[in-house]
């Protein structure tokens, strides 16, 4: 039983492993320019919602940094299933479809967690007060769960390199900008609300900066809304990984 | 049956496999030998028609099927950042082993394909023929009952082929395993398979053992050169073939069939020792 899990689970974290260095720095490069660029260039001494623009901007930082993460196994089973035919061997081994599944969340969970470690050494270097709760730990989860399911599907639904690009540049990119990482979305003119309504990415970043900020109102509504999204992905990434022929 | 769009890949194929054969599929590149392996390991399924082992319908879901069978692709599919001894490792996890049952039968496979020393190198750092190897040690990791082995000696020189050849007749032998290769080598059917089958443009074209297929158009060829052109004539006997000779006044070749020439009867095409010739 969970052979396919542990045996999928192992794979991921012992080549995530051998390239820690390499994910380590990808995952401390970017946040920290867009911290200097964003927290201590253009906002500097700025308020959003009468918080400092860097307490504001530390959280948003966080979700997008750990969701590149999450969402990057992608490109990683993209590689596998295409180039080094690694997915092959879990087709022909004897497991249950729904334990690639698992696994490769689990793995995009644990990979996530990666940015969000460095993204704390940021806070504090920067004087930041964050709260690191329980709270904060449980919409998380959810958060990197949503987009590892997210990459996996895509991942699989692709049918090459240059289309699982083209995903990263359609989904990914404007995530990032367009779901409250840099700047409130309430404040954006209502296209742009509209759009930042339709990203996963918009919810829990509201929902995680609100548990780590300390005087910030936790919208409790948010978390049955991520498990939800958690549940209907894992049913679509199911039936897309029941359906994957070489 | 299995097309893919408008191609046919295998068509109406037909054919059965005995416990402890060396069974080879034959067939130039296209042919359908690949996809007919997919098939039968269950990473594609087919349009129409069933597979059957032990008598009893195979689909992906079946996994105690799947642990019957051990797969060799066409690729090295290893993971090249892992070390040798890791790739057997997450394969055994995968089929159900573990502990110390898992950690023997890594050491023995890696024991039977010469790989012991390297046990702690990177897949990656290996040479072309002991990749091959270990994705063969890991395809035989969880005692597989049926090897399907996809063009197992591409890429390899005549050297590292030829013991490719005695690592595969010990797997047939010492582990009691049906194996079932495809190639596209004429000589590596001849040599290792008790029976081969002949596929071309998605269909079998012949079946039976290398003697049987040989003797199908005669056992004599006659290689008749006549300018750049070559035309071979077949004979059942060698005084047939010599009678034939004396009446031909250009240069002549008398030698033995080969697969290679059932091959060219069948088919008209000649399968040359290089990769993706035909």
């Amino acid at each position: 039983m969970f052979n396919g899990v542990r045996g999928i689970y192992l794979r991921e974290t012992l080549i995530l492993r051998k390239k820690l260095v390499k994910t380590v720095l990808a995952s401390a490069v970017s946040p920290a320019l867009f911290l200097i660029a964003f927290g201590y260039g253009v906002g500097q001494g700025a308020q959003v919602n009468g918080h400092d623009y860097l307490l504001f901007l530390l959280p948003g930082l966080l979700t997008m940094s750990s969701m590149n993460q999450s969402y990057g196994i992608a490109t990683e089973i993209n590689i596998s299933r295409f180039y080094f035919k690694v997915f092959e061997e879990y087709l022909l081994a004897p497991l249950k479809r729904w334990e690639i599944v698992v696994a490769e969340m689990f793995y995009g969970v644990t990979k996530g967690l990666i940015p969000v470690v460095i993204i704390g050494i940021y806070t504090l270097l920067c004087g930041v007060q964050l709260t690191f709760g329980v709270r904060f730990l449980v919409a998380l989860l959810l958060h990197l769960a949503i987009f590892s399911l997210l990459g996996l599907i895509t991942a699989l639904l692709v049918r090459n390199h240059s289309d699982q690009a083209l995903m990263n540049s359609f989904l990914i990119t404007p995530m990032m900008f367009l779901s409250g990482t840099f700047f409130p979305v309430e404040k954006m003119p209502v296209v742009i609300r509209a759009v930042a309504a339709l990203s996963p990415l918009t919810y829990s970043t509201r929902l995680i900066r609100s548990t780590l900020i300390g005087d910030m109102a936790v919208n409790n509504a948010l978390f049955p809304l991520l498990a939800v999204m958690v549940v209907v992905l894992f049913i679509v990434a199911y039936r897309v990984v029941n359906r994957v022929q070489i | 049956m299995r097309s893919f769009g408008s191609t046919l890949a295998v068509d109406n194929v037909s054919f059965q496999v005995y416990r402890g054969e060396l069974f080879a599929f034959l067939g130039p590149n296209g042919a359908g030998k690949t996809t007919t392996i997919n098939l039968l390991t269950g990473l594609l399924h087919p349009d129409r028609g069933e597979i059957r082992y032990r008598g009893e319908r195979f689909n992906p879901d079946l996994l105690a099927v799947k642990q019957l069978i051990g797969v060799v692709p066409q690729h090295n599919n290893l993971d090249k950042e892992l070390s040798v001894a890791e790739n057997l490792r997450i394969h055994g996890i995968l089929f159900g082993l573990r502990g110390r049952q898992l950690e023997e039968r890594i050491r023995f496979c890696l024991e039977f394909a010469d790989l012991l020393e390297k046990s702690a190198t990177a897949a990656g750092k290996l040479s072309g023929g002991m990749k091959r190897k270990l994705v063969i040690a890991r395809a035989l990791l969880h005692q597989p009952k049926i090897l399907f082995l996809d063009e197992p000696t591409v890429g390899l020189d005549p050297h590292s082929r030829r013991r490719m050849w005695a690592f595969l007749r010990r797997i047939n032998v010492e582990q009691q395993c049906t194996v079932f290769l495809t190639t596209h080598y004429i000589e590596e059917a001849e040599s290792l398979a008790q029976r081969v089958m002949i596929m071309d443009n998605a269909k079998i074209i012949a079946a039976g053992s290398p003697d049987e297929l040989k003797s199908c158009g005669g056992d004599y060829v006659l290689d008749i050169y006549r300018g750049t052109d070559l035309d071979s004539e077949f004979f059942a006997d060698r005084d047939a073939a010599l009678r034939r000779l004396k009446q031909l006044d250009t240069v002549v070749r008398i030698r033995e069939t080969t697969l290679e020439d059932v091959f060219l009867q069948l088919t008209g095409k000649r399968i040359a020792g290089g990769k993706g010739d035909v």
